[in-house]
């Protein structure tokens, strides 16, 4: 039992004795031979593709320190890496010894005597080794647990609190004026016919939420008063027509208007959005036509908004309740 | 030799890379990504044709309800430079803009002559008056600068009426010839906006590139290759664009293109004319090579070729015996 603790195989010298041995390789047999039929040429090779890779390298310090073109640095970088690695794959697999090579085992099983020591080593360790278990099976339920316990966290934060009204509201309020992204108001003279801008409610033009969700294309179409859906008699004055510039599909920027076709057409899909006819979805994968802003020309000449939109605005979600 | 060729483990791979590799720089050679990506949804009557954006009528008269004002300085006659000279005892606007661009009348004295090249060359579509016709539109009042585009950028005379879009060609009038047609086409209801000629000194291309984002890009691309769009139509390469060309285009809107006045003044627009004649058409590619420019596609396309390909046939060789 003493061997066991010791770590000394009991009865070494019989089953040593028992193994057979290992030829020694003569130096004259051919598996030790280079697998290159000529061994100096390939030598040659490997030695010039580690030079260049020296000069490779060297070229990157000084390209780097001159501050070269990136691509003159990265050219050197990747060609003595690339120098190198064909010079080591090459000297290992042309150069070292051609093989097989075989080695055989020995006899695997243990003699009784090793066995029966094994056994009862086991029965008399048993205590030992499964308190040492213990603590560290403790640790690692410790560590697993907590693991879990915060793999939760994401969960039951998406479990509330619940978005509320955020997705059915925007900051377009009664008598929200126009802006372009830099705060300038949009006057009525400021549009061409055929000419589009994107535009903000006065006060978001330069907050994430507001580039998010308050949007709005604005194009003139004409220069008279325009209506693109019954109900909305009042809504484009003087060929102003406002759109949310959100795609119904799935969110991208709409922002692409053929003045000729009056269509307004998502880069992602290819939703077309019929302008005239209060952006009904021609073609493309959108569901919903493009919600249109409420317009009015208020005395100084300038848009504003005659309310919000009075829909969400952007692509579908579970609890969206209009149309 | 044939036969030890197909026995090499190489040889499917690399013919396989090779194929592949033909057959992507075909698509690149053929301009596949550019213009030709997107099928003719449906001819429906002539969307294209026939549908041309008369906007309203215009009474003749310089300012015109055709250009309302606007601001200042936005490519309208209420600029800070006006030039006025006597013609036949009329005093007559022949010049407005500001230090950033500089929109002209061509000169009376090329009016003779542009009636001549029109009556050859515009009259069989737009008729004698270039009042249109079932198949052109009325350029009565459309001002110079539309004229100048779409005759020095080559796009007419059209060879075809049957096409979705005018494409860019090599001009048949020359650019003086192209000023004589508008010069004549003025003289029917003069108009602006007149031809512009910006000033590029001074031109703050970081601002012009911000620009270009918010308002070209959608369309043309952030690298200002062009794009499809609907029904056949597509927005142009601006890689050969001129400088006055890119100007016209944004203040006149040809064809589908939005008209871009009251929200971008002179300096602005000025400031995306540089970026385009300076960074759009000559990119510095950091990587060494721009691949044309058309974006992740083509890029991921060459990563895989060269990249996994290529360690494919290295991890070939190195597990291969001696």
């Amino acid at each position: 039992m003493t061997d066991v603790r010791s770590g000394q195989p009991p009865g070494d010298g019989a089953a040593g004795a028992a193994r057979p041995s290992v030829p020694v390789a003569r130096l004259d047999d051919p598996h030790l031979q280079p697998a290159a039929r000529h061994p100096r040429r390939v030598e040659g090779i490997v030695a010039l593709s580690f030079l260049v890779g020296i000069v490779c390298f060297g070229g990157f310090g000084g390209a780097y320190w001159l501050n070269a073109k990136p691509w003159i640095i990265g050219t050197f970088f990747g060609a003595g890496l690339l120098a190198l690695g064909f010079g080591l794959a090459a000297w290992g697999k042309y150069l070292m010894a051609r093989g097989p090579f075989v080695e055989e085992r020995h006899h695997l099983a243990g003699s009784a005597a090793e066995r029966d020591a094994m056994a009862a080593a086991l029965v008399q360790r048993t205590g030992a080794v499964v308190k040492r278990r213990r603590v560290l099976g403790g640790l690692f339920a410790a560590g697993a647990g907590l693991f879990g316990i915060v793999a939760l966290f994401p969960l039951l934060r998406s479990l509330g609190p619940l978005p509320g009204k955020i997705f059915d509201v925007t900051n377009w309020r009664r008598g929200s004026r126009l802006v372009d992204s830099n705060g300038r108001p949009v006057h009525v003279d400021t549009l061409e016919v055929g000419g589009i801008m994107t535009v903000f409610p006065e006060g978001w033009q330069n907050t994430d939420e507001g580039q998010a969700v308050d949007q709005t294309v604005l194009i003139r179409v004409s220069t008279l008063d325009t209506v693109t859906r019954p109900g909305r008699e009042t809504w484009g004055p003087q060929g102003y027509l406002a759109y949310s510039k959100v795609c119904t599909h799935a969110g991208c920027p709409v922002g692409l208007y053929e003045q000729q076709l009056q269509l307004l057409v998502c880069p992602c899909h290819q939703s077309m959005f019929d302008v005239l006819d209060g952006a009904v979805p021609r073609f493309g994968p959108a569901p919903r036509p493009l919600p249109q802003l409420p317009l009015r020309v208020d005395r100084s000449g300038y848009l504003r908004a005659q309310r919000g939109y009075g829909q969400p605005v952007g692509p579908g979600f579970f609890e969206r309740t209009t149309t | 030799m044939v036969t030890r060729l197909l026995k090499n483990r190489f040889a499917l791979p690399a013919a396989l890379l090779v194929a592949v590799g033909i057959g992507g720089l075909l698509s690149f050679a053929t301009g596949a990504g550019a213009q030709g990506g997107q099928a003719n949804i449906s001819s429906g009557g002539g969307v294209g044709a026939g549908n041309f954006n008369s906007g309203v009528a215009l009474p003749p008269g310089v300012g015109s309800p055709n250009y309302l004002g606007g601001p200042k300085n936005s490519g309208g006659a209420n600029s800070s430079i006006r030039v006025y000279a006597k013609v036949d005892g009329r005093r007559v606007l022949v010049a407005y803009g500001d230090k950033d661009i500089i929109y002209k009348a061509p000169p009376a004295s090329f009016i003779a002559a542009g009636e001549a090249l029109f009556a050859q060359n515009c009259a069989s579509c737009h008729g004698a008056q270039a009042e249109g016709s079932a198949i052109a539109p009325n350029l009565v009042g459309v001002g110079p600068a539309t004229v100048d585009f779409w005759v020095s950028t080559g796009r007419m005379p059209a060879t075809t009426t049957n096409t979705v879009q005018a494409e860019r060609k090599p001009p048949r009038l020359d650019a003086t010839q192209a000023l004589e047609v508008a010069a004549w086409v003025n003289s029917l209801s003069p108009a602006v906006p007149y031809v512009p000629y910006p000033n590029l000194k001074g031109a703050n291309v970081a601002d012009g590139a911000d620009l270009f984002a918010l308002n070209c890009a959608a369309c043309h691309t952030i690298t200002g290759l062009g794009n499809a769009l609907a029904y056949g139509t597509f927005a142009p390469s601006l890689h050969v664009a001129t400088a006055r060309e890119v100007a016209e285009a944004i203040r006149t809107g040809p064809a589908n293109m939005p008209r871009f006045t009251g929200n971008l003044n002179d300096a602005q627009v000025r400031d995306i004319v540089a970026y385009v004649t300076d960074y759009i058409q000559h990119p510095t590619n950091i990587g060494g090579a721009g691949l044309g420019g058309v974006g992740p596609v083509a890029e991921g396309f060459v990563a895989l070729l060269v990249g996994v390909g290529g360690l494919a046939l290295v991890s070939y060789w190195i597990g291969d015996r001696a």
